[in-house]
């Protein structure tokens, strides 16, 4: 009582405890806690949220009951969807938002954890999905959520629409649809991740098209909201992007700095995906800068994660990066060996792309040891690969060039990167058409 | 090779799920960080307490929404009272709060902030362990601040009993203290 209110007690008694107290510690440590805490903790203890988990209050009962919804709706879309899920065709030919029972947030959330999960795989059943959360989320009152929330919903539906465009190659129209989910998330101050998410796939989309400069300033836009978001991991992602771009642009010396932070990043964070990724990537750039032997040491650090952790085509990539050293140290024939091996195991894992790169390494490889009838053989296979998987583009046309320059004897190294750059131009727009290289005169 | 996007899904996380009412995650969530969210918009944006509420109220609402997309719980919830107190002041417009070109969020808690919530957390984990009774008093006492006369005549006690029970629910909260932070009674 006396540190409490010193005051109440009587002058005596107070002077007699002040002596008891300067005497013994142990009753002095007692009043400190309740005289000096309480100087400390009054205010805490007048302020109503420090008594919230045992009187409640109105802030939490209101976010408690909209928690329930949010739940409640989650689980009647489990059941209300299944059947649409399992069948994406039902789904394109039904219109959901037609149903009232399918006008919940619920459904958009669902649609849209299917559409994510499937967009790189399956990109058009994807779309469908990113269509009917779009109709279902642009259906919902503005106001039938707290905090204009149907607007995140809104936001991410069209964002998962563009994820899914900008698979498919239709880079013009995800960027409307980014354009679309960036006005939705932009209704209120709170949907700063969602800001940050479609800056980074805007960032992907402009690299896909080589818009690289753009993408630069997407991708550091991104990760600027996502150290402003605290998501350390979606940072790293587009710090990964950026320094990607970066490469892509000739860049090797600045986007090492920033692969060498990432990989400082995962020992930090003990993170093995980031410490093989940015390892990999370290390599392609020291490989650019002709530093072999570094190249070779950041490889095979990459490839010791990737054996243990996966996955299967970055381990494929790393080895072709060590054949790529070897080939650049003159081994040719063993280079060759080698990046046959990873052609092919991209070839089985339906990567016909990386395994027309690889193959396209493998035809410099074979140029240079003047075996111009393998590079025909070689270009027949790919000719057949890409066939078999429906590729009737102007890839088919650029692996045709390969195979009869190869058979004219006319091949050049020249002709080899221009079939090469093409390639990866056509991998994100089918529709462009193969210009034959021009050849010097005479 | 290209990274494209992120890896989000939508729904809330089967963890969090629970049976009826809310997903367990979002109480403990609200009751962990909401005192945090208040402190940073009171003190680092001098937002009215009034006016704090409802953009605490609108941080979390939005997180709920799409809970399974946050990675980290924390830094997110800092980020978004951070962007609704910038936003709320006017002082830049919602998408400049976000990528604002500052080096870290201008919400980053101070230590003297995220001090302040610590004692307030702790207090919230004394108040489990002193009792219904002590509970009661220390509210009336501290947080509707009646007075010992006023608790006397509602409790039908003596004014100097007020604080004599003040007295001992302050020793029970000590003792408590004691336990939690695995100090030895003295």
């Amino acid at each position: 009582m006396y540190a409490a209110q010193p005051d109440a007690i009587a002058e005596g008694r107070r002077a007699g405890i002040e002596a008891h107290l300067a005497a013994c510690a142990e009753c002095q440590e007692a009043h400190d806690f309740f005289a000096i805490r309480d100087d400390d903790l009054a205010d805490d203890l007048a302020e109503p949220d420090t008594w919230e988990p045992i009187i409640g209050s109105a802030t939490h009962a209101a976010l408690m009951e909209y928690g329930t919804r949010v739940a409640d709706e989650d689980r009647e879309a489990e059941v209300l969807l299944q059947a649409y899920l399992e069948s994406p065709i039902t789904t394109a030919w039904t219109t959901l938002v037609a149903k009232r029972r399918f006008r919940t947030g619920g459904v958009v959330r669902k649609l849209c954890t299917a559409a994510h999960s499937v967009y790189e795989s399956k990109p058009r059943v994807a779309l469908t999905f990113a269509d009917a959360a779009i109709s279902v989320a642009e259906a919902l009152p503005d106001d039938l959520y707290p905090a204009l929330a149907v607007y995140r919903l809104r936001g991410t539906a069209w964002k998962e629409r563009a994820n899914a465009q900008m698979i498919l190659g239709q880079f013009p129209q995800a960027l409307e649809s980014l354009d679309r989910a960036e006005r939705a998330y932009g209704k209120t101050a709170h949907n700063g991740l969602g800001l940050s998410i479609v800056a980074l796939v805007r960032a992907s989309v402009l690299y896909a098209q080589l818009r690289l400069d753009e993408a630069t300033v997407m991708a550091e836009r991104a990760e600027r909201g996502f150290t402003h978001a605290g998501d350390e991991k979606r940072r790293m992602d587009a710090a990964f992007l950026r320094a990607g771009i970066m490469f892509e642009g000739g860049d090797a010396n600045g986007a090492l700095t920033v692969f060498r932070r990432i990989i400082e990043h995962g020992e930090n964070t003990r993170s093995l995906r980031w410490i093989a990724r940015g390892s990999y990537a370290a390599g392609n750039c020291e490989v650019d800068r002709s530093n072999f032997g570094e190249a070779s040491l950041l490889f095979h650090r990459a490839l010791v994660i990737f054996r243990e952790v996966g996955p299967d085509h970055e381990l494929l990539a790393t080895e072709w990066g060590i054949a790529r050293v070897m080939f650049h140290g003159g081994k040719f024939n063993e280079a060759i060996r080698r990046m046959r091996d990873v052609a092919a195991g991209f070839e089985r894992r339906g990567m016909v792309m990386y395994a027309a790169y690889v193959g396209l390494d493998v035809a410099e490889g074979l140029l240079a040891l003047n075996r111009t009838t393998e590079i025909v053989a070689l270009a027949k296979h790919l000719f057949s690969v890409f066939m078999s998987v429906g590729l009737l583009t102007g890839a088919l046309s650029a692996i045709a060039y390969l195979k009869e320059a190869a058979s004219a004897k006319r091949l050049t190294k020249q002709d080899v990167e221009a079939i090469r750059a093409f390639l990866r131009r056509a991998e994100r727009q089918p529709s462009l058409q193969f210009v034959r290289p021009p050849r010097a005169p005479g | 090779m290209q990274v494209h996007a992120d890896e989000a899904t939508y729904m809330t996380p089967p963890a969090m799920r629970t049976g009826d009412g809310p997903p367990a995650g979002f109480e403990e969530a609200y009751l962990q960080f909401a005192p945090l969210l208040r402190k940073i918009a009171v003190k680092k944006f001098g937002i009215p307490m009034s006016d704090a509420e409802p953009l605490v109220h609108d941080v979390f609402a939005t997180y709920f929404t799409n809970a399974g997309e946050v990675n980290d719980v924390g830094p997110y919830l800092v980020g978004g009272i951070c962007n609704a107190a910038r936003h709320h002041l006017r002082r830049v417009d919602a998408s400049e709060a976000i990528f604002c070109g500052e080096i870290a969020c201008v919400a980053t808690p101070t230590e003297s902030i995220l001090h302040e919530v610590e004692r307030k957390l702790l207090l919230r984990r004394l108040f489990a362990r002193i009792g219904s009774r002590c509970r009661d008093l220390l509210h009336r006492y501290y947080l509707i601040g009646e007075s010992t006369g006023a608790i006397a005549g509602a409790l039908h006690f003596k004014p100097m009993t007020v604080l004599i029970h003040l007295s001992k629910c302050r020793k029970r909260a000590l003792e408590a203290y004691h336990s939690m932070t695995e100090k030895p009674p003295t």
